[in-house]
Formats: structure tokens, C-alpha cells, sequence
């Protein structure tokens, strides 16, 4: 049974149908903010397996063992993650203390895994685009690691559930800490390098950065790693701003009957497909920001709101 | 049945890359508007590439200059199989008027230097004449798409006319 969690549902192979669902929903709602018809329903998957079938060129230069293995290090670190995010109850079996904190370590590797792509392959624009990854991680990880500590610390634990557990007894978090809410989905976008902050792959400038020179399968599972991270990354917010599986009066009314799972997967799933639109919304309004602009915009603009709400909820809560 | 299913994958994603390969910019600008959002060429599931490395469709414009030719070939090789290449434009097909006797520094179109598996002539060609172009290429692949060019041929007359097949395309 553990098996079957980890590699069919909720795990792997659920992970990549959700995330290539999520980019399509992405993609068609980006074409028809912009007027346009969009991709029809299997684009995601038609590009995943042309890219799976296609010429693995690596190059000259290139380390070939860091560059044939990492590839694979940033999506198993992603689908792992995901175990720890509840899907559809809030006493999830994979849950122990500071499980928070491991989902968010976990999701930090895919910034690291650019990193050594970038710098082990022999091209100028992965190079540049290494340097801008890195410079980036600097700008959106702190306030997105801190506006996911501001619940944590209202409810005085590390756990998931626990916050769950919390959000059922008092309000949803986007309403007790909305800066918070509001700061993570920025980090959010940071995190996915999506416009405005997806400078480390301009494609106006730097091709595509750090995976310039990487074709077929390994582009295959560079793609595959932001999309599950943004399904995760969607879930992981819902679940901690949005109340998971939680719904007003829905919850108290089914909680004990057989639909009670099947209510709470609903949830989650429409609370991810939420986020993703407002990351879809964000990336059709707006254009990408320089380097230094991104930086200093989000330690102005999102480290200090989030550390104002951390002040506000340590001295409520000393209260 | 892997190769159908790739096969089936490859004619529903083609990416294209926009190389430039000495000419005006007549022709790149006409690349550019066939990508536009009023063609939304993304319902064929084409997306422009910045890297070689990432596309099935080269795009080449120009009279290849001898300057551009290490270049293109180079690019050209860059690409993972497999792989296809359209000609676009009076001078990326023939490299007519600029090449010929006397040219010092021009060769001539796409196809001295690279196979090309489809030409779009015109000075420069229209972005529904580039869209069909890339269209017909991949319905050697699929015969299924013959729908989707009946259907341009019925709005736009004559833009069959507007094409030329290249060297056969394998698979």
C-alpha cells in the first residue's frame, strides 16, 4: 500500500498527470487572456513525449556525468516533496513534526539543480543565467520561506496538518495573515521563474539560461521539474492559506462519510487550480523586470511587509 | 507503436527557431506576425524557440551570405534530430536577385547550404503563406491535418500557390 501512494496516487504518476494539467490550464487561460484560441487539451503531453523522443545531444565540453544525472535530482526532489502536502484530509499518514520545513527545503533544490546545469555546461548564456538564478534565489526565498513561517508561528507548529487542524477551528490564514498570502504567491512566482521574474531564462536575451544547451529527455525533465513544481507549490499554498481541504459548512457536513475524502481531494485541487490561475493572471499582465529592479523590489516590497505580519501575529498572539 | 506515439507527439509540438540568415528583415518581420496572437499559431501547439537546441523547424530567411555560412551550418547541426527546415522568402528559396555572377559576398538560398523541405517564395511572403507552410510540412507527417489545409485553402484562394515542396521528408 505505501507503494501505491508513492508511485501511483497520490505520488508520482498522479503528480505528473495533475502538473501537465496544471500547464495546460496555464497555458489556455494565459491564450485567452491574450485573445487567442490556445493549446488544445494534450499540448503539455504531446510536448513532454516529442521532447522524450528526440536526438540527447550532449555537449563537447560538458561534465558528462554531472550533466546526464542532475537533470534527474531536481524533478525526484520536487516528487518528493509532494508527499508531505496533503491532498485530501487533513490527517495525512505522511505528516510528522517540521514536515513545513522539509517541503521547503525540497523545493529549493530545483534552483540549485539550475545552478549546476548552468555552470557545467559550456555555453555563455548558461553561465549568465547561472549567475542570475542565483542572484534571484537571494530576492524571493527569504520572504517566501517567511510568509510560510507567519502561519506556522500563529499556530505554534511545524507540521502541516497542524495548521490545517488550526484553520479548521478559527479562519482560513489568507484572512488572519493576507500579507502573508499575498507575499507567497510573489515568492511563488519568484520560485517558478515565471514573468515578471523569470529573468534567469529570458528568452530575449539569454535564449533559455541555464538549459540552453540541453535537449530531448533532459529538457524533457527540466520542464517536467517547474511543472510539478508549480503544482506543488500551488498545493503547498492552498493547503496552508486556503485551508486545504477544508470547505465553510461542506466539511462539518460530510466529515465521517465515504464522500468526505472525495470533497477534500475537490477542494484541494480547485483551491491549486486557484493559485495556478492567479499565477496565469500575473504572467499575462505583467512583463519581466531586470535583475537589480527584481532584487531590490523584493526586499523592499516583500521582506518588509512580511516581517511587519510576523511582528503583528508575535505580539497578537502574546496577548 | 513508440514510433507512432512519437511520431504523433512531434507533428502536434513543433517548435520552430527563427534563423536569420542574411536577409532584409522583410521576411523575419512576417515571421514574427505569423507568430502573433492574431495567427495564434500556439492551437498548433508551435511555440518559437530561442535555442536550436529546443526546435524541430528551422526557420531560414536570406540569401545566405558567406559570412553566415559556418553559422548555419553549424545551428543546422545543433538541432536534435529530427529535424526539418523551411526556406522563407524570395532570397531564402533562390537567393535571387542578390547572388549570380559578380556576387562577392552572397550565395544562394537556404538550399546550397542545408536541405530545405519546404519554400515559401514572395517578397516578402504573407504570414497565413508561412503558417500554411509549416502546416503542410507536418501534414506529410499526419495526413490527418489535410482537413486543416482544406480549410485554409477554401478561405485564402490560391494560397496552395504560395508554397513549394522541398526535399521529401523521411518518416
Amino acid at each position: 500500500m505505501p507503494l501505491f501512494y508513492v508511485l501511483i496516487f497520490p505520488g508520482f504518476l498522479f503528480l505528473l498527470a495533475f502538473a501537465l494539467f496544471a500547464e495546460y490550464f496555464d497555458r489556455k487561460v494565459v491564450a485567452r487572456l491574450q485573445n487567442r484560441q490556445g493549446p488544445p487539451w494534450y499540448q503539455p503531453l504531446a510536448d513532454t513525449i516529442k521532447l522524450l523522443s528526440k536526438e540527447d545531444i550532449i555537449t563537447h565540453d560538458a561534465d558528462k556525468p554531472m550533466v546526464n544525472t542532475v537533470p534527474l535530482f531536481g524533478l525526484a526532489a520536487v516528487a518528493a516533496s509532494f508527499l508531505y502536502v496533503p491532498m485530501w484530509t487533513k490527517d495525512w499518514h505522511f505528516s510528522f513534526q517540521g514536515d513545513l520545513i522539509v517541503v521547503l527545503y525540497l523545493l529549493t533544490i530545483p534552483a540549485f539543480v539550475l545552478v549546476l546545469l548552468g555552470w557545467y555546461s559550456p555555453n555563455p548564456f548558461g553561465s549568465i543565467g547561472t549567475g542570475r538564478v542565483v542572484t534571484q534565489l537571494f530576492g524571493y526565498e527569504v520572504p517566501f520561506a517567511l510568509a510560510l513561517l507567519a502561519p506556522a508561528i500563529a499556530a505554534q507548529s511545524w507540521r502541516i496538518t497542524d495548521l490545517l487542524a488550526y484553520q479548521d477551528d478559527h479562519y482560513w490564514f489568507a484572512l488572519i495573515t493576507p500579507i502573508a498570502f499575498l507575499v507567497a504567491i510573489a515568492g511563488l512566482v519568484g520560485k517558478l521563474e515565471r514573468v515578471p521574474f523569470d529573468i534567469p531564462h529570458a528568452e530575449t536575451e539569454i535564449v533559455e539560461g541555464p538549459m540552453t544547451e540541453y535537449t530531448g529527455r533532459k529538457y524533457a525533465l527540466l520542464k517536467l521539474m517547474f511543472s510539478t513544481e508549480t503544482v506543488v507549490g500551488a498545493v503547498l499554498i492552498a493547503a496552508i492559506f486556503l485551508g486545504g481541504p477544508h470547505l465553510p459548512w461542506v466539511t462539518k457536513a460530510v466529515a465521517g462519510t465515504a464522500v468526505a475524502p472525495l470533497v477534500g481531494f475537490l477542494a484541494v485541487v480547485l483551491k491549486a487550480l486557484f493559485i495556478v490561475f492567479l499565477l496565469s493572471v500575473i504572467k499575462a499582465a505583467l512583463t519581466r523586470l531586470r535583475i537589480d529592479q527584481m532584487v531590490r523590489w523584493c526586499l523592499t516590497w516583500l521582506t518588509f511587509p512580511i516581517l511587519i505580519q510576523i511582528l503583528y501575529i508575535v505580539i497578537v498572539g502574546s496577548m | 507503436m513508440l514510433d507512432k506515439i512519437a511520431g504523433w507527439a512531434l507533428r502536434k509540438s513543433p517548435w520552430v527557431c527563427h534563423f536569420n540568415g542574411g536577409s532584409c528583415n522583410a521576411c523575419d518581420i512576417e515571421i514574427v506576425a505569423a507568430l502573433m496572437p492574431r495567427f495564434d499559431l500556439e492551437r498548433f501547439g508551435i511555440l518559437l524557440q530561442g535555442s536550436p537546441r529546443h526546435a524541430d523547424v528551422l526557420i531560414c530567411t536570406g540569401p545566405i551570405t558567406h559570412q553566415i555560412r559556418d553559422r548555419i551550418i553549424r545551428v543546422y547541426e545543433q538541432a536534435p534530430e529530427p529535424k526539418f527546415v523551411v526556406a522563407v522568402g524570395s532570397c531564402g528559396t533562390s537567393g535571387r536577385p542578390f547572388c549570380g555572377k559578380g556576387a562577392y559576398s552572397v550565395m544562394e538560398g537556404v538550399d546550397s547550404i542545408i536541405p530545405v523541405h519546404m519554400y515559401v517564395p514572395g517578397c516578402p511572403p504573407r504570414p497565413d503563406a508561412i503558417t500554411y507552410a509549416v502546416l503542410k510540412l507536418l501534414s506529410t507527417l499526419d495526413p490527418k491535418l489535410a482537413d486543416v489545409l482544406a480549410e485554409f485553402e477554401k478561405s485564402i484562394p490560391g494560397i496552395e500557390t504560395m508554397v513549394q515542396e522541398g526535399e521529401p521528408v523521411a518518416g
